[in-house]
C-alpha cells in the first residue's frame, strides 16, 4: 500500500471517531473538542478529494469561527455543575439508536445500488481561479443571497440580545 | 493521483458522509440540552458537504459546482449556528436551564 493511502485511512478514521466522540460524550466542552477532531478529518478529506481551497475554508470558518461561537455559548449557558448530564434513559438511547441504525441501513443500500455517472478518469485540477470564476459568474444570484442572509441573520442576533435585555 | 487507490473510490466518501449523517441524527434524537443539538446538526451539515465535494470530483471533474455549494453551505451553517446561539443564551436568560424536553411553554 501507498503512505497516502495509509494517511487517507487514519483521517478516515480519525474523523468517524471524532463523530462518536461528538455525539455520544456527556460534556457539551468534549462534543464541542470531538466537532473540531470531525472538522480536521473532513478538511483532510478534501484535500484527498483535490479541493485545497475548500479544506482551508473548512479550517478558517467551522474550525475558527463556528466552534468558537459554540464555546462561547457553552461558557455563557451556565456552570458546569448546575449543567444537566447529557446521559438520558436507557429507552431514549436505544429509541434513537433504531432509528439512525434503520436510516443507515436504508442510505446505504440507496448508496451502493446507486447509479452513479462516471467522470472521465484523467485528472482535471481545478484551481482556486476556477472556484472564483463559478462563483462570480455564473452563481453571482445565489452568492448575494448569502451575503443577504448573513447580513439578515447577524441583525437577528443583535435584535435577540436587545429584545432579552430590555425584557429585564 | 489517478489509479486505484482507496482514495479514489466514489463508495468510500459516501460511506462516510452517510456515517457523520446518522451520528448527527442519533446526536439530535437523544442529547438533552440545545446546544448538543446545534453540534449534532453541524455533523450533518458536514456530510452533506462531503457528499457533494465526493460527487462533483467524481462523476464531473470538469466544473465547479459542488464545491462552491459546498462554500455555499459554510455560509448558511455560520448564519445560522449565530441565530441558533443568540436564541439558546435568550432561552437561559429566560428559564435557566437549556434542556429541549424541559420547555413547554413558548411565551408566558
Amino acid at each position: 500500500m501507498n503512505p497516502a493511502e495509509y494517511i487517507f485511512l487514519i483521517i478516515m478514521f480519525v474523523t468517524m471517531i471524532g463523530a462518536l466522540i461528538t455525539v455520544l460524550s456527556g460534556s457539551l466542552i468534549y462534543a464541542m473538542m470531538g466537532l473540531v477532531v470531525t472538522l480536521f478529518g473532513v478538511a483532510g478529506l478534501y484535500i484527498y478529494l483535490n479541493a485545497p481551497f475548500l479544506a482551508m475554508m473548512q479550517i478558517l470558518i467551522y474550525v475558527g469561527a463556528i466552534t468558537i461561537l459554540i464555546a462561547f455559548a457553552i461558557m455563557l449557558a451556565g456552570p458546569m455543575s448546575k449543567r444537566p448530564k447529557e446521559w438520558t434513559t436507557a429507552t431514549k438511547f436505544i429509541a434513537s439508536l433504531a432509528v439512525s441504525l434503520i436510516s443507515f441501513i436504508v442510505l446505504y443500500k440507496a448508496v451502493i445500488r446507486g447509479f452513479w455517472v462516471k467522470g472521465k478518469v484523467e485528472e482535471v485540477v481545478m484551481t482556486t481561479k476556477d472556484i472564483g470564476r463559478a462563483l462570480l459568474d455564473r452563481l453571482t444570484f445565489p452568492f448575494e443571497l448569502i451575503s443577504l442572509l448573513i447580513v439578515v441573520s447577524i441583525i437577528g442576533a443583535i435584535m435577540l440580545s436587545l429584545l432579552s435585555r430590555r425584557g429585564k | 493521483m489517478t489509479g486505484t487507490y482507496i482514495f479514489n473510490n466514489l463508495y468510500i466518501y459516501l460511506f462516510l458522509a452517510l456515517f457523520l449523517l446518522c451520528s448527527g441524527i442519533l446526536g439530535i434524537l437523544y442529547r438533552k440540552t440545545l446546544i448538543g443539538m446545534l453540534i449534532s446538526v453541524e455533523l450533518i451539515m458536514n456530510g452533506a458537504g462531503l457528499n457533494l465535494v465526493a460527487l462533483n470530483r467524481f462523476t464531473s471533474p470538469d466544473n465547479t459546482y459542488g464545491q462552491v455549494f459546498t462554500l455555499f453551505i459554510m455560509g448558511i451553517a455560520a448564519a445560522e449556528t449565530a441565530v441558533a446561539l443568540g436564541i439558546v443564551i435568550l432561552i437561559f436568560r429566560k428559564f435557566g436551564h437549556i434542556e429541549g424536553g424541559k420547555l413547554k411553554e413558548m411565551k408566558d
